[in-house]
């Protein structure tokens, strides 16, 4: 009973754990060349010398740009609350020159416990604002600008980027313009003029290499020893984690995963459903886990689709392949029921079902969208005749026979032929 | 680091520096040195100083406590020194933090020096125009065009406060002022309203006629126009003016065609054709805008605006071969004034944060010799006075942070898949297509696939990753009713993915 109790806790000290980017990214702090330091760098100098300065994070979505921007925002708040505020803005919802004024000047009255006025034209914001970049400026306060999808704000003429690098170029404020973009080219999108006043500094945010795959996997999964777990248990867990970690087969497992996304969102989705499958009864995370949590990752619908078809359907389809490979451009019902005939001809295959049953096959097939026609008209022409194509790709057709229950052979080898 | 030991060492390193261009940092000088002439010297500072950062090196305590006494600020012994070179800036050894603020809040775009140099004709030319238009009380149009940051707006700013003081000191009526940054207009005819809002404060425009209506008759009619005074208008980014039909920039430039008109217009905007392009009837009219050039800056003149902003600082911090490096590059690039300072700022940081790690280990090791008090009584940590200044290589890293295009990098990092996609839509685009579907390109993928024997994802996460390709700006895709049919075209040059992907095993496909 207690075991399970333990279990249960240190599964919600995980599953806490995943949820919160803070954890994830903390340890990058304390490399003094990761992202984390440089961009810490970059936004408290520029508060602590009252100068201005913008930056751009570059990255794959999911690598962890907003994640680690929050941070160094926090830890700007905590180190100096009261000379440093923050405006945000986000390129898919204000991306229009007066809808992005308007937000600004709403967040800046926010802030200093000013009335906001609804009505206010684009000059009042656009005057409000600079008159308060102004008044920061005089007062030593910094106003920090996170432009969240920067490269939706380079569409149309720019203007906003244009008057908040401007207003950056003046004595009289002190702001720092942090954008975060996906393209790798955001720079290039801005007009000369503004690109001239960015200054160019760029963040890359990469996925993470394997090796720091591994550090990840360890800081996130490994539970501490000063918890309200008992120690023996703590580290009867961290043991047997280290020894998954240095599993062969886990490694492979980790390439499979990362090997079409190696972003870290991907990685914590992973092992969210990794951890939620640990068995209480034990309370030891195994490698068996991370297998069946792996499935759910990369999900194969057609191939479950196909585990539950009947051996006439797979039949149906493999004509078709053949068909395909043929080079026929449209082919059938009628054509399909040629070569199945074929087969049973040349094969001597003992499945040969009549026309009526195959064409229930069929239609099951069109229904479960493995195939369908070619295109929408001729809907007065009975089924047999309208020309059809398969949905699934002869790659998953071979998976899925692999892993069919009870193939029979001669599919297999008709299958094999493709090739 | 011993005094002794400076003034030892310091001819001989000066020489060497001077041969070499590399800066010397007394804290290892021996070490840097070249070690021919420095090791009897290394060998004589050891016996005879206290540690220094030979402690560093070795961990024998320093054998007398005699020498702290001779410790002084470098500063001071180096004015002692009586062998200090003259060719060699002494003061340039000890930096400090407080010192690099200052230089990079004087290299700063903001702060405006208060003399605008390398564009003395410039300023002359547009000065002597203003004042002729003074003069005769005639109106006249000048157009400024040029790359960004060559200093246009800052040079239009120095000639209109020369203006208002000659107008003053000679006795003519100081012109009204508009300027107007034209990003801040709601529309473009806007611009009517601002001029109209100056010339006549306290008229109101809530007339039927429109504002520019209201300044064609204000400058048709004699009566009126001669008592007002001049107006020099500046526009800024004259090109957010340009509309469809072109009539607002027309008109604007019109107004100063008229009989009566008082306004001396003055455009700034970065294209060089702007006025042959968009205002073609002017030249019919015979009055076309002056049109002046601002070049963008060549390295000799950035040379020159680095080290006026520099003087004003009575110390180094620059090595003389870094600001040349930094000049040379940017000017061959773009010539723009912005960026020579950003990448100075980027420098100086980088030194920063060089010195920083070094800071806390040299303080670390002085308090554990317990030589704290004596040591560290001049205000400057002694352990600490390497010669900081900014060398090459902070300015070559500098520049290449700003130059190089994150591409190849993120090409490197991409998951294995999203790399076989890229390298196979440049096997299809070979052939000649340059755009294709997300079908084609999956043929192309499952072909090479199969060569490198590497299992295939379906076409569902193929499509995907061509989603975040896309997202990442290395493809461009485009919509289709059915995902197959979606339109791929490659925003990378390919010698761009080969170079990056030729150490994966993808590159002999290519």
């Amino acid at each position: 009973m207690g075991r399970q109790n333990q279990a249960k806790e240190a599964l919600i000290l995980l599953r806490n754990r995943l949820c919160n980017p803070r954890f994830v990214f903390a340890p990058f702090s304390l490399s003094p060349d990761s992202n984390y330091s440089k961009l810490k760098f970059i936004v408290s100098s520029s508060v602590t010398e009252a100068s201005n300065n913008s930056a751009l994070l570059l990255g794959p979505r999911g690598c962890g740009k907003n994640a680690v921007l929050e941070l160094v925002i926090e830890d700007m708040l905590k180190e100096y609350p009261d000379t440093v505020s923050v405006i945000k803005l986000n390129g898919l919802l204000h991306s229009d020159d007066n809808c992005a004024l308007k937000e600004i000047a709403r967040q800046l009255c926010m802030e200093h416990q000013l009335l906001f006025s609804k009505m206010a034209s684009f000059d009042d914001n656009t005057q409000f604002m600079i008159s308060m970049l102004k008044e920061c400026g005089l007062a030593h306060k910094t106003v920090i600008f996170v432009l969240d999808e920067f490269d939706s704000f380079a569409q149309g003429k720019q203007r906003l980027l244009y008057s908040l690098l401007d207003a950056m170029q003046s004595l009289t404020s002190q702001a720092v313009v942090i954008g975060v973009s996906c393209r790798l080219d955001a720079d290039q999108l801005l007009e000369k003029r503004v690109r001239s006043r960015f200054s160019h500094r760029k963040l890359l945010f990469l996925p993470p290499s394997k090796e720091d795959l591994l550090r990840i996997l360890k800081h996130i999964l490994e539970l501490p020893t000063d918890s309200s777990l008992p120690h023996d248990y703590v580290a009867e867990f961290n043991s047997s984690l280290l020894n998954i970690l240095a599993d062969e087969r886990f490694k492979q497992l980790i390439d499979t995963l990362t090997n079409s996304d190696s972003t870290c969102n991907h990685l914590l989705k992973f092992l969210f459903s990794a951890v939620c499958h640990m068995n209480v009864e034990t309370g030891l995370l195994s490698i068996d886990n991370f297998k069946a949590a792996l499935p759910s990752i990369q999900r194969q619908p057609k191939l479950e689709c196909l585990k539950d078809c009947s051996i006439l359907e797979l039949y149906i389809l493999i004509c078709m392949r053949r068909l395909e490979v043929k080079e026929q451009e449209s082919y059938n019902f009628n054509s399909v029921m040629k070569e199945y005939k074929s087969i049973h001809n040349s094969f001597q295959t003992s499945d040969y079902y009549s026309r009526n049953v195959c064409l229930r096959a069929f239609e099951h097939l069109l229904a479960c969208e493995l195939i369908s026609f070619m295109d929408h008209r001729g809907h007065n022409q009975s089924i047999e005749f309208r020309p059809v194509k398969l949905l699934i790709s002869y790659h998953e057709l071979y998976q899925g026979l692999k892993l069919y229950r009870s193939c029979p052979a001669i599919l297999q080898k008709l299958i094999d032929r493709e090739g | 680091m011993p005094t002794i030991a400076l003034n030892d060492s310091l001819p001989l390193a000066a020489g060497d520096e001077l041969k070499c261009g590399t800066a010397v940092k007394p804290g290892r000088s021996a070490e840097t040195c070249f070690t021919g002439d420095a090791t009897p010297r290394k060998r004589k500072m050891r016996s005879d100083s206290a540690a220094e950062d030979n402690q560093i090196t070795t961990t024998t305590p320093p054998p007398k406590p005699c020498t702290p006494t001779k410790w002084k600020s470098p500063r001071r012994c180096v004015d002692d020194s009586p062998i200090s070179p003259p060719f060699f800036e002494l003061s340039e050894i000890c930096i400090d933090t407080e010192q690099l603020r200052a230089v990079k809040e004087a290299l700063h775009v903001s702060s405006v020096p208060s003399m605008v140099v390398c564009r003395e004709d410039e300023q002359k030319r547009v000065l002597e125009f203003c004042k002729q238009c003074i003069e005769q009380e005639k109106a006249g149009s000048l157009y400024v065009c040029g790359c960004p940051g060559t200093g246009k707006s800052l040079s239009i700013e120095r000639v209109k406060e020369s203006l208002l003081d000659w107008a003053k000191e000679v006795g003519y009526q100081p012109p009204d002022v508009l300027d107007v940054n034209c990003t801040s207009l709601t529309n473009a005819p806007e611009i009517f309203s601002k001029i109209l809002g100056k010339n006549l404060p306290q008229k109101k425009t809530k007339s039927a006629t429109s504002p520019l209506q209201h300044l064609q008759s204000l400058y048709s009619q004699n009566q009126q126009s001669t008592s007002m005074k001049m107006t020099l208008i500046i526009a800024d980014e004259l090109d957010y003016l340009i509309t469809k039909d072109q009539a607002v920039l027309h008109d604007l430039f019109m107004l100063t065609t008229f009989p009566f008109s008082r306004c001396i217009l003055i455009g700034i905007a970065n294209a060089i054709d702007l006025a042959d392009r968009f205002l073609p009837r002017l030249l019919s009219l015979n009055c076309k805008p002056v049109v002046l050039t601002f070049r963008a800056y060549t390295k000799d003149q950035i040379m020159v605006i680095l080290r006026q902003r520099l003087t004003a600082l009575p110390y180094n911090v620059f090595q003389p071969q870094a600001l040349e490096l930094c000049a040379r590059k940017v000017a061959a690039a773009s010539g723009d004034m912005r960026k020579v300072l950003c990448i100075c700022r980027s420098a100086i940081e980088m030194l920063e944060a060089e010195l920083m790690p070094s800071k806390y280990n040299l303080d670390l090791l002085s308090t554990d010799n317990g030589y704290s008090d004596d040591w560290t009584t001049p205000a400057i940590d002694p352990i600490k006075q390497e010669i900081d200044v900014v060398r090459i290589d902070h300015m070559a890293v500098a520049l290449s942070k700003t130059y190089r295009s994150p591409i190849v990098e993120t090409i490197q990092s991409l998951p294995q898949h999203q790399q076989i996609v890229l390298c196979s839509a440049v096997k299809l685009f070979r052939r000649g297509k340059k755009d294709t579907t997300v079908g084609e390109l999956s043929k192309s993928y499952l072909d090479i696939c199969k060569l490198t024997v590497i299992p295939p994802v379906g076409i569902m996460d193929l499509s995907s990753m061509c989603r975040v390709l896309g997202d990442q700006g290395l493809f461009k895709v485009g919509q289709a009713r059915e995902d197959k049919l979606r339109r791929v075209t490659l925003k990378v040059d390919e010698s761009d993915i080969a170079f990056a992907l030729q150490n994966s095993g993808l590159r002999e496909l290519e």
